[in-house]
């Protein structure tokens, strides 16, 4: 019951966040709120993802962290090539498939 | 059998507003798949009970605050932390709210009220892609079936693929992992967003600190990486200025 609390806490305030411009629309954010509200998405998405990408089952190894990289490689020149999401990440995941299986080979099934 | 005319090729060929939304959302719900996957069986690991993790999908309708406020719950963090990180997460859809008003000035305002609910990263991506183009026409009516199409089209199907991982995440082969489905999808998110130096700055200082930081508990390594990112946006963003 905690948790669900907690959660419909963090739905409510997330909501208002979603509303807070879009049901004023013509109201300008604050201009100190302004500054910052740019840099949110790269700073939020690449706290997300560079942890992720270096260590993507909990710990940073060469066996990990290098077929991880690659596939963030992939993913990236998928997606500028085509513009396609669905092509992007399922090519990325699958060229991480294909990596990991490469160095369990070289590394003689270790995983 | 009556004649009724040549019909205007336009209304024929191209499929009304709200069925171009639905398609832009179906493709993305294609995308999505492997992350709702991986998440929804991530979401029934965590020792919180399954329909209550499954319940952020509908509450928070957002994979990485989902991850992130449940992997909090699951690692006993108190509620202050568990609220604060996945706020953080989401304070992200401050800019798209701000972002997406201009667009929908014409929109009745209980619809803007039903369209936040909406709001989320690709719904976000697909209708201000489509309402930039040169050969939109501007008209709210057109403007806000597409936007609800897509976006009844992304919650229906995010809601479907998390609840089919939490069911069946457990079965899928070992030798298939999804691990990687949530940072491969966050960065398909962040590479549209590199758009000038301080957006760059913003991700290489967040990304690093945030790494440097892993290893702190309660997901204060998120916390840290996004604020140190914020400050390093602010301060290139003013150089450039």
């Amino acid at each position: 019951m905690r948790e669900l609390a907690i959660l419909v806490v963090i739905g409510l305030g997330t909501y208002l966040m979603r509303a807070s411009f879009l049901v004023t629309a013509g109201t300008d954010p604050p201009r100190a709120l302004a500054r910052v509200l740019p840099h949110l998405g790269p700073a939020v998405l690449a706290a997300l993802v560079v942890p992720s990408l270096a260590a993507p089952r909990g710990h940073v190894s060469v066996a990990e962290t290098v077929p991880s990289l690659v596939a963030a490689l992939a993913c990236w020149l998928l997606w500028r090539r085509t513009a396609r999401l669905p092509l992007a990440l399922f090519g990325g995941l699958g060229v991480w498939w294909l990596c990991l299986g490469a160095v369990s080979v070289v590394g003689g099934g270790a995983p | 059998m009556t004649i009724t005319g040549h019909l205007p090729r336009r209304s024929v060929a191209e499929p009304s507003a709200l069925t171009q939304g639905v398609r832009g959302g179906l493709s993305v719900v294609l995308a999505y798949v492997p992350f709702g996957t991986a998440l929804g069986a991530a979401l029934a690991h965590t020792g919180v009970s399954a329909l209550t993790a499954w319940s952020s999908s509908p509450l928070l309708f957002g994979g990485a605050a989902q991850l992130v406020a449940v992997q909090l719950l699951a690692a006993g963090a108190p509620a202050g932390v568990v609220v604060a990180a996945a706020m953080v997460v989401n304070a992200r859809l401050l800019l798209y709210s701000a972002s997406l008003a201009p667009h929908a000035r014409g929109w009745p305002r209980r619809w803007r009220w039903l369209g936040a609910y909406l709001l989320v990263d690709p719904v976000y991506a697909l209708a201000v892609g489509r309402f930039s183009r040169s050969d939109d026409d501007g008209d709210p009516a057109r403007r806000l079936r597409f936007y609800l199409g897509a976006g009844a089209t992304m919650w229906v199907g995010w809601l479907a693929i998390t609840g089919l991982g939490v069911l069946v995440g457990g079965l899928l082969p070992a030798a298939l992992p999804l691990q990687l489905a949530a940072p491969l999808t966050f960065l398909v998110l962040l590479l549209p967003m590199l758009t000038g130096r301080a957006a760059a700055a913003a991700a290489v200082v967040g990304g690093l600190v945030a790494l440097a930081a892993s290893g702190l508990p309660l997901g204060l390594g998120l916390l840290c990486g996004a604020a140190a990112g914020v400050g390093a946006g602010v301060l290139a963003g003013g150089r450039d200025a």
